[in-house]
C-alpha cells in the first residue's frame, strides 16, 4: 500500500492543487476565495508548495497593488496523479 | 480552510469541490471584445461606405486602417482587466487567446503584403483583406464557439463564413466588389459574427452571475 504524500495529504494544500490541476494560472484572491481560506494560511501553504516545486509563485505588480499568481510545475503535476492514485488504493480496501 | 489532518475519504471530496468550484462560467462583460470588434467595424465600413458614394475618392480606404489602430490597441487592454477581474487563465482561455493572435498576426501580414503589393508592383490587391475578415475570422470564431460550445458564435461565425466564400467567388470571378452592395453585405456579416454573439454572451453572462 503506498504512502499518501504528507505533503498533499492536508485540506487547504490539497485544494489549491486540485485547482492548479483544474486552470493554468489563478492569483492569490482567486484562491482564497475558492478555498475560503485566509490570507495568512493560504499564504503559508503556498510557500510550502513552492518550496516542495509542485507550484511555482511569480508576484508581480498591476498598477501599484501586487499580484500574486500560482500555476501548478510537472513536478506538482505528477505528485498529485500519484496521490489520487494511491488515494484509489485506500478507497478500494 | 486551516490545515488539519483529513481522512481519504475527505480527500476525495476535496478535490471533486473544487474541481465543481472552477468549473468554467461566463463571466460578466466575456462579450465585450466581440461587441468593440463588431461595433468599430460596423462604424468604420458605414463611415467609409459614404464617403465613397458621395466622394468616390478611393483615398478614404486608408479609413480601414482605423479598425486595426483602434481595435489592436483596446484587445489587449480589454482582455488584460478581463483576466485580472477572473483571477484564473483557464486551457480554455489560453487556447482561445493563441488562436485569436494567430489571426491578429494573420492580419498584420497580410495588411504588410497588401501594402507590398501597391507600392513596389503597383497591384490592388486590398480586396484580399475582405476575404481574410471574412474567412479567417468567422473560422477562429466558430472554433471558439465549439470549444466553449456556444452556439450563437458557432451560428454568427457561420453566417459570416459563407459571405467570405461569396466573396472569395465573387473575386476568384472578377466580379468587382462594389460599395454600394458589398459594403451593406460586409456590415451584416459583421453584426452576425460580433454583435448578435456578444449580447448574447454578455446576457447569458448576466443570468448566470
Amino acid at each position: 500500500m503506498r504512502e499518501l504524500n504528507p505533503l498533499l495529504h492536508s485540506q487547504l494544500r490539497l485544494g489549491v492543487m486540485s485547482i492548479l490541476m483544474n486552470v493554468e494560472e489563478a492569483d492569490f484572491v482567486y484562491l482564497k476565495e475558492k478555498t475560503e481560506s485566509t490570507a495568512g494560511n493560504l499564504s503559508v501553504q503556498l510557500d510550502k508548495l513552492s518550496a516542495a516545486g509542485y507550484i511555482s509563485v511569480k508576484k508581480g505588480f498591476v498598477g501599484k497593488k501586487t499580484r500574486t499568481t500560482a500555476r501548478i510545475t510537472d513536478n506538482g503535476r505528477n505528485a498529485f496523479v500519484e496521490y489520487v492514485e494511491a488515494l484509489k488504493q485506500y478507497i478500494s480496501m | 480552510m486551516e490545515e488539519r489532518k483529513i481522512t481519504e475519504a475527505e480527500s476525495i471530496e476535496i478535490i471533486t469541490s473544487m474541481i465543481s468550484r472552477t468549473k468554467e462560467r461566463l463571466v460578466k462583460g466575456c462579450g465585450n471584445i466581440l461587441l468593440m470588434w463588431g461595433y468599430l467595424t460596423i462604424a468604420v465600413t458605414a463611415l467609409i461606405w459614404v464617403l465613397l458614394v458621395t466622394t468616390s475618392n478611393p483615398a478614404v480606404n486608408w479609413l480601414w486602417f482605423l479598425i486595426w489602430l483602434i481595435g489592436g490597441i483596446s484587445t489587449p487592454i480589454m482582455a488584460k482587466r478581463k483576466r485580472m477581474e477572473t483571477g484564473a487563465m483557464s486551457y480554455t482561455d489560453r487556447l482561445t487567446s493563441n488562436m485569436w493572435s494567430v489571426v491578429g498576426f494573420t492580419a498584420i501580414a497580410s495588411a504588410i503584403l497588401c501594402l507590398g503589393f501597391l507600392f513596389i508592383g503597383g497591384k490592388d490587391s486590398w480586396s484580399m483583406m475582405f476575404a481574410f475578415a471574412l474567412i479567417f475570422v468567422p473560422m477562429a470564431e466558430i472554433m471558439q464557439g465549439l470549444v466553449i460550445k456556444e452556439k450563437s458564435l458557432i451560428a454568427g461565425g457561420s453566417i459570416g463564413l459563407l459571405i467570405g466564400l461569396f466573396t472569395m467567388c465573387c473575386i476568384s470571378a472578377h466580379i468587382a466588389l462594389m460599395a454600394t452592395w458589398f459594403m451593406p453585405l460586409f456590415i451584416v456579416a459583421f453584426a452576425a459574427m460580433m454583435i448578435v454573439p456578444g449580447h448574447i454572451l454578455n446576457s447569458k453572462a448576466k443570468r448566470e452571475s
